[in-house]
């Protein structure tokens, strides 16, 4: 049987993991790299390139290059208008239908875009399971997470991804509950928890009750437009303020690029430089509390929903990398009364709780059971453009609903039906899903006719309709028509349409790998130059000159790792390896120390 | 929804093998497996309850959690398609009748509906004022009607406030002795169903629970409508919870 993997397609980073011998496990490159950069850069020649080279080409073909692409998601073109002027990439559509995003000639739709991230992951997976010796080593079925709070628009279009990448998708399943799976297997835990997930372009807060094994989710709540995407935004801000706000891509990006760097410099250290500038973590905190400060709404109104006080809950966790922001923690910390727990790589537990969302469905094993809740009311318009709910917000999911129409003229044989999701209590002020049409209703005078429409949400979250006439019991037949999706029938020709363009070829591959190897090194050297500690070590440790060895062999990487000699970019590397060599040995040996003297690393 | 109470007898057919099932049994008992969900059987008898209305919250939890191992959508995703509709149909069913349940007054409520005691439509029932409850409606709307004036005329948040805070007062009380007038009720029923009381007793109680139930529905608009009264001052609207 084919192996089964779990998938966590985020905004800024997507990483594949599976259940190996009974332990989920993060799948990496050969550097050791678990974490795919959600980048897709298009090359003049039409080679599509996926992750740590596209991220690279960011900076030199901004404009044939598109990240954080699950922003758009789902979106109409009026959903997006304001942002689309931030990315350096062509946003189009006509209003009322998808998105369109320019990639290098061509123009895609967002579950395209991300198609082609899932078939990187889905590659990776299989190399792994290739090198390790299995038979078979394709990937057909996924588990794909998404925000728990994603409408049905943006779950549907993360499953129609899934499908024109070649998986067949087995579950749709939220971000914050795969966690706690993740984390659940660890510890037997029964209580209450709250998993706080701040990622790159989204905020999560769901309450869950774990007891006997089974994972209930008793309310969710969240932003879909708020994450570590949003912080790098002010900064960046700042930045252009200082030095103009016309600037070209390439710098744009350099900037962008600079900002993030800063961003998680400020989280270990107190202060640092940003393009030559100093910036202090008390000035950083006051720049983003408002941000952050945007999170603690939702916690409320999910605790509210549950019924609960921030002091009943037994247990917080965090997720997504935005999480390792001090001042996030401190927050939500304060709001919980209580210490968050982060003993899992926030980056990589969602992928890990997907893998064994995965390995439950394929053994049917039934240690575990998540059962996770619809984020969003669903309703119906009704007379004087109000909305009908027909299924509340924080049902559990599977979940059922229906009502029943009649006609308002005699002999009618349509009604207009339009599917909404929202709280509010005005159409316009809800996420239209989809409209249509009960046709093939018998005729009859002008109120005799009852049609029940039957709405049902599946246990990935997603909704289908059937109606029946009730005098009649004639079933009938409802095209439904996504206001912002695709048809079966255009995920079927881009399924088609992807075979047709041919991925990087073998060498192209391997120059790939060769780069992602070298930048792998550059970012362990430049972090360890950055370390609070490094001055010390230098000093006390190092040998005459071998600072600047290593400051050269850094230099020299860095010079050549976008050339397209792959045997000149290899040798770079290696020598970068041998000249951090012993430095790396202090530094192992220093944290070693440390975590035996009960000491935390980031305290020494 | 069938409203007829269901005798326990043979009501649900396996497809798998033709072979019947009491209606509050989940896999069939000759082949053992998961029944398709017919169109008999309720809440209560769904999730083996007597259709009674005390329950103690830690029960419904329990029986939830055991039925959700038993047929949610996760342990027949290898299974024959029929098996696979008939675990996410017995699924559904079962979330919403936990949904239902675990709720003290959508319980009662639900019951009134099994029982034919519903009102015939949600708006027929709150726009009629209870009998009971004329008296308290006429002096809030009085008082309404001078507050609104009162900010018509420029007032002052803190004048008409506190003033529509102390209208708010006599129905909250009202909503109170409600609840505890429902609680009354709902042990009684209890006690008929367990000593299997006549059919004519049974109605009476339910003929007062129904009042009840409505004349709660009503105390809960007014609450909601002086609360957007209170709100409506100085801030927005309304406020937006759902970031789309």
């Amino acid at each position: 049987m084919s192996k089964v993997v779990g998938i966590d397609l985020g905004t800024t980073n997507s990483l594949v993991a599976y259940v190996k011998d009974g332990v989920p496990t993060v799948i990496r490159d050969n550097g050791g790299d678990a974490l795919v950069p959600s980048i897709v850069s298009a090359a003049a020649d039409g080679t599509m390139y996926v992750g740590r080279e596209a991220q690279r080409r960011l900076l030199t073909e901004p404009e044939r290059t598109v990240y954080s692409v699950k922003r758009f998601m789902g979106k109409g073109i009026e959903d997006v208008q304001d942002e689309a002027r931030l990315f350096p990439f062509g946003v189009s559509g006509t209003p009322g239908g998808v998105v369109r995003i320019g990639l290098g000639d061509r123009e895609f739709t967002p579950p395209e875009v991300s198609a082609l991230i899932l078939r990187e992951l889905k590659h990776r997976a299989e190399q792994h399971f290739a090198d390790m010796g299995e038979i078979d080593p394709e990937i057909e079925r996924a588990v794909i997470t998404v925000p728990a709070y994603f409408n049905d628009a943006q779950r549907t279009a993360t499953r129609d991804a899934g499908r024109i990448a070649g998986l067949d998708v087995m579950r749709i399943i939220n971000e914050p509950t795969a966690a706690s799976l993740a984390y659940g297997l660890d510890k037997r835990h029964t209580g209450l928890i709250a998993v706080y997930d701040l990622g790159g372009g989204t905020f999560d807060i769901s309450i869950l009750r774990v007891e006997d094994g089974v994972f209930q989710v008793l309310a969710t709540n969240g932003d879909t437009h708020l994450g570590g995407d949003d912080i790098d935004l002010l900064l960046m801000h700042r930045v252009l303020a200082e030095q103009g706000w016309s600037q070209p891509a390439e710098r744009i990006q350099e900037i962008r690029k600079a900002v993030i760097q800063a961003k998680w410099d400020l989280s270990d250290g107190e202060s640092t430089d940003l393009l030559g500038k100093p910036i202090t973590r008390a000035e950083f905190e006051a720049l983003i509390r408002p941000l952050v400060e945007r999170t603690l709404g939702p916690c409320r109104q999910a605790l509210a929903d549950a019924e609960l006080d921030p002091s009943q809950v037994d247990e917080v966790v965090l997720v997504g990398g935005s999480t390792r922001i001090p001042l996030v923690r401190r927050l939500v910390g304060e709001l919980f009364g209580r210490t968050p727990h982060s003993e899992l790589n926030p980056d990589e537990v969602v992928a890990l709780g997907a893998a064994v969302q995965a390995d439950i469905l394929e053994t049917g094993n039934r240690e575990m059971l998540l059962l996770d809740v619809t984020p969003l009311s669903l309703g119906i318009e009704t007379m004087g453009g109000v909305v009908s709910k027909i299924i509340m917000r924080n049902s559990t999911i599977p979940a059922t609903g229906s009502e029943t129409f009649t006609t308002g003229v005699d002999s009618q044989t349509a009604v207009d039906i339009h599917v909404l999701q929202g709280e509010r209590e005005l159409v316009e002020d809800n996420r239209s899903l989809a409209r249509f049409k009960l046709r093939g209703i018998p005729p009859m005078p002008a109120g005799l006719p009852r049609v029940q429409v039957q709405f049902q949400i599946d246990a990935s979250g997603i909704l289908s309709v059937t109606a029946r006439e009730l005098r009649t019991n004639v079933e009938q037949t409802i095209q439904v028509t996504p206001s912002y999706g695709l048809t079966d029938d255009e995920v079927e020709r881009m399924l088609l349409d992807s075979f047709e363009h041919a991925e990087a070829d073998f060498a192209a591959r391997l120059l790939i790998d060769a780069r992602n190897e070298a930048e792998n090194d550059v970012r362990a050297t430049e972090k360890s130059l950055r370390a609070p500690e490094f001055e010390e070590i230098a000093r006390a440790e190092l040998g005459p000159g071998e600072h600047d060895r290593i400051v050269a062999a850094l230099a020299d990487v860095k010079r050549v790792i976008n050339e397209t000699d792959r045997e000149l970019i290899q040798a770079k590397a290696h020598a970068l390896q041998d000249a951090t060599r012993h430095l790396a040995e202090v530094m192992m040996n220093r944290s070693v120390q440390a975590a035996l003297s009960g000491r935390s690393v980031n305290e020494v | 929804m069938s409203s007829s109470p269901a005798p326990a007898t043979s009501l649900q057919v396996c497809r798998e093998c033709g072979g019947g099932a009491p209606v509050d049994v989940h896999f069939c008992p000759q082949c053992t497996k998961i029944l398709t969900l017919g169109r008999h059987g309720d809440y209560f008898s769904f999730l083996g309850l007597p259709r009674k209305l005390n329950i103690p919250a830690a029960d419904i939890e329990q029986r939830f959690r055991a039925l959700s191992r038993q047929f949610h959508p996760d342990f027949f995703y290898n299974a024959t398609p029929a098996e696979r509709r008939a675990s996410l149909e017995r699924s559904s069913y079962l979330n919403d009748a936990y949904r239902t349940l675990k709720q003290p007054v959508a319980r009662i409520e639900y019951l009134l509906q099994l029982e034919n005691m519903a009102a015939r439509s949600p708006q027929e029932a709150s726009k009629q004022v209870p009998p009971a409850l004329l008296e308290e409606v006429f002096e809030l709307n009085e008082e309404l009607d001078a507050i609104r004036d009162e900010r018509a005329s420029g007032a002052a948040a803190d004048v008409w406030k506190p003033r529509l805070e102390r209208a708010r007062a006599p129905i909250e009380a009202k909503r109170q002795s409600h609840e505890a007038q429902l609680q009354e009720l709902a042990t009684t029923w209890d006690t008929l169903v367990d000593r299997g009381a006549s059919a004519a007793e049974r109605h009476d109680v339910l003929e007062k629970l129904r009042e009840r139930i409505l004349e709660r529905n009503y105390i809960s608009n007014l609450l909601a409508g002086i609360e957007r009264e209170l709100n409506s001052g100085g801030g927005p609207q309304e406020k937006d919870l759902t970031a789309l």
